[in-house]
């Protein structure tokens, strides 16, 4: 029974998610399911370590410039390319993070904004040569076919990015149940209680740095193999906001948050910015408003009115969810 | 005992000769620019001793509690645990050789629920673990430990174990913060102003656990409310501008001319020590 209460709400979300496809155009359900695997790192940095990054650009790059350089240079297997993407991701996090997480939070943003600036530019002009500029990398037609799922196929992309976004929700739920995670949310609020009962948070923010970025290097690949092209724009300093946008509109810490987040900011970019030019400014105002009615974002509203709905009427497992820290 | 004065040495504190030294301090100095807020102070603390630090605002009791938890590293001077030198070690590293603490301001997580913050303050010392442990364990799985239910029961939490801690009274609070300390069975408590801020109702359940540990735990508590914790005291150091004024039977201690006029500022009568505490 506690297990089928623990998967129920990921089964839910999941076949939800699904559904979309039946109701919205593929391209948008596959954008959807992206920009959710690449708003859920950010969403654990900031829900529940603390620390805000406005680099997270920087890592989808390296997952989706490590992905390109394989397709473009090396091999042809998509597979392959996301893992590479995903192991680019670790060693970068792990080069970088021991430095990074040193840092309180205001420091932490700025320093991985600059990050991003850096790679941004590498990628734009340091190494033209085999990055193309601009132009980017075009390798479409290199990726091979591969069996079960065929991933240059963009309605089998879907059940893919439908897949990997269950595993990954699935370990981050997972994460949030464990003594790490507790450990997350007690460095964010508490690091010198958490020191004072030997824990070490140098530690425990490093891990919760590569988990978060890895993922977003995961995405980073997806996107690759699911765009087939590749340039510096991926990392571009004026869109480092975008995954604390999605974040803060889903519900900042929330597990779900991310997914409601990207549905929300992608639908309104889609429909708003077929009637208004300036659609980022119906977005600024709507964040304001989240701020200024208490942080929530949609799904940390949604979630508590839902949870009691089902408690009036248990369902399987409904009732559940006895979260630490409001996941 | 490296006596800040002579002829602070009573009968109670004499019994403690034959125990084993917990801390000792040799010369300790902790400056912050040009303010020496703990100033050349050698201390002993023996096992199994329950020892109080009292002082004015600004005595230096805070920093020196600091520089032994390691919150600071000091100056000059050594801080010797358990016989190893420990000046220069981390606050895990002397948690993980059996010191722990709990601040002045209560200090909890309070976005975790009350028996999660058990389970944390637990499972580190008795789990002995590392990270891989931390993710490999969910903080459901412990919540049954018996050591966690049992300090439930000690500390009249039982009732709040689903809360979240931002939810509770401040002296709930208190009592999970202590509970937080003792679960993990150090071999010394560093209490700093537990009884801060709290209703006599509050005060008295503290000081009831606190009883209990009484002879069989190492204690050393910074106070204000000296009344309360003079009664089981067995010895109290006073400390002005940085410097330890007196050592020793609490009685003796708060009959001394130089301790009344520092700590109370004021001239009393010898015999009347008892009327200030009360």
């Amino acid at each position: 029974m506690n297990v089928l209460r623990w998967w129920w709400s990921l089964v839910l979300t999941f076949a939800l998610l699904a559904l979309l496809r039946v109701f919205v155009p593929l391209p948008f359900a596959n954008e959807i399911m992206i920009f959710s695997i690449y708003t859920v790192g950010c969403n654990f940095l900031l829900g529940r370590v603390g620390f805000i990054s406005f680099g997270q650009p920087a890592y989808l790059a390296v997952g989706a410039y490590a992905a390109a350089f394989y397709f473009y240079y090396f091999g042809t297997n998509p597979y392959v390319g996301i893992l590479i993407g995903v192991v680019a991701g670790i060693g970068v996090s792990l080069a970088v993070g021991p430095l990074f997480v040193r840092l309180r939070s205001d420091y932490f943003a700025l320093v991985n904004l600059a990050l991003a600036v850096i790679i941004y530019y590498f990628m734009q002009k340091v190494l033209v040569d085999i990055t193309h500029g601009d132009n980017g990398l075009w390798f479409l037609t290199n990726l091979s076919s591969t069996p079960v799922l065929d991933l240059t196929r963009p309605d089998e992309f879907f059940v893919f990015a439908l897949l990997v976004g269950f595993v990954v929700w699935a370990f981050y739920k997972y994460l949030d149940d464990t003594i790490y995670g507790a450990c997350c949310l007690g460095s964010k609020i508490n690091e010198d209680k958490l020191k004072f009962l030997g824990y070490n948070n140098y530690s425990i923010r490093l891990v919760a740095f590569v988990i978060a970025n890895t993922t977003t290097a995961l995405a980073g690949a997806m996107y690759a193999v699911y765009l087939g092209f590749v340039s510096p724009e991926i990392t571009s300093p004026t869109r480092a906001a975008d995954p604390v946008i999605v974040t803060i509109l889903g519900g900042v810490g929330t597990l779900y948050g991310p997914i409601v987040g990207a549905i929300a900011y992608t639908g309104m970019k889609d429909v708003l910015s077929k009637v208004l030019g300036n659609w980022e400014l119906v977005i600024g105002f709507l964040l304001v408003f989240i701020m200024l009615a208490g942080e929530k974002g949609i799904w940390g509203t949604l979630e508590p009115l839902l949870l009691k709905a089902f408690r009036r009427a248990p369902a399987p497992g409904a009732a559940g969810e006895s979260k630490v820290g409001g996941r | 005992m490296l006596p800040a004065r002579a002829g602070f040495r009573s009968a109670k504190v004499s019994s403690m000769a034959g125990r084993a030294e917990i801390i000792r301090t040799e010369s300790v100095t902790k400056r912050f620019g040009g303010v020496i807020a703990v100033d050349q102070v050698s201390y002993l603390l023996q096992e199994n001793e329950v020892a109080g630090i009292i002082g004015s605002n600004g005595a230096g009791k805070t920093t020196f509690f600091n520089l032994l938890s390691g919150y600071y590293l000091p100056d000059e001077g050594i801080i010797r645990y358990c016989g190893e030198d420990v000046t220069t070690m981390t606050p895990q590293q002397r948690v993980a050789r059996g010191m722990t603490r709990t601040f002045q301001l209560t200090s909890t997580f309070d976005n975790l629920s009350v028996v999660d913050n058990l389970v944390l303050a637990f499972f580190r010392i008795h789990k002995k673990a590392n990270l891989l442990q931390l993710l490999l364990h969910t903080c459901k799985s412990q919540r049954h430990e018996p050591k966690v239910v049992k300090a439930l029961e000690t500390f009249n939490l039982q009732d709040l174990r689903d809360k979240q801690v931002k939810h509770l009274s401040l002296g709930e609070k208190r009592r999970l913060e202590i509970a937080m300390a003792v679960i993990a069975e150090p071999k010394v408590l560093l209490l700093d102003e537990p009884l801060a801020g709290l209703a006599e109702s509050e005060i008295q359940g503290i000081l009831g656990v606190l009883r209990m540990h009484v002879g069989s735990q190492t204690i050393l508590i910074v106070e204000h409310k000296l009344s309360h914790v003079q009664g089981f005291l067995q010895r109290l150091t006073v400390m002005h501008e940085g410097r330890v004024i007196a050592d020793g039977d609490p009685e003796e201690c708060l009959r001394d001319p130089e301790v009344r006029r520092s700590y109370w500022q004021i001239e009393v009568p010898p015999d009347a020590s008892g009327a200030i505490l009360s």
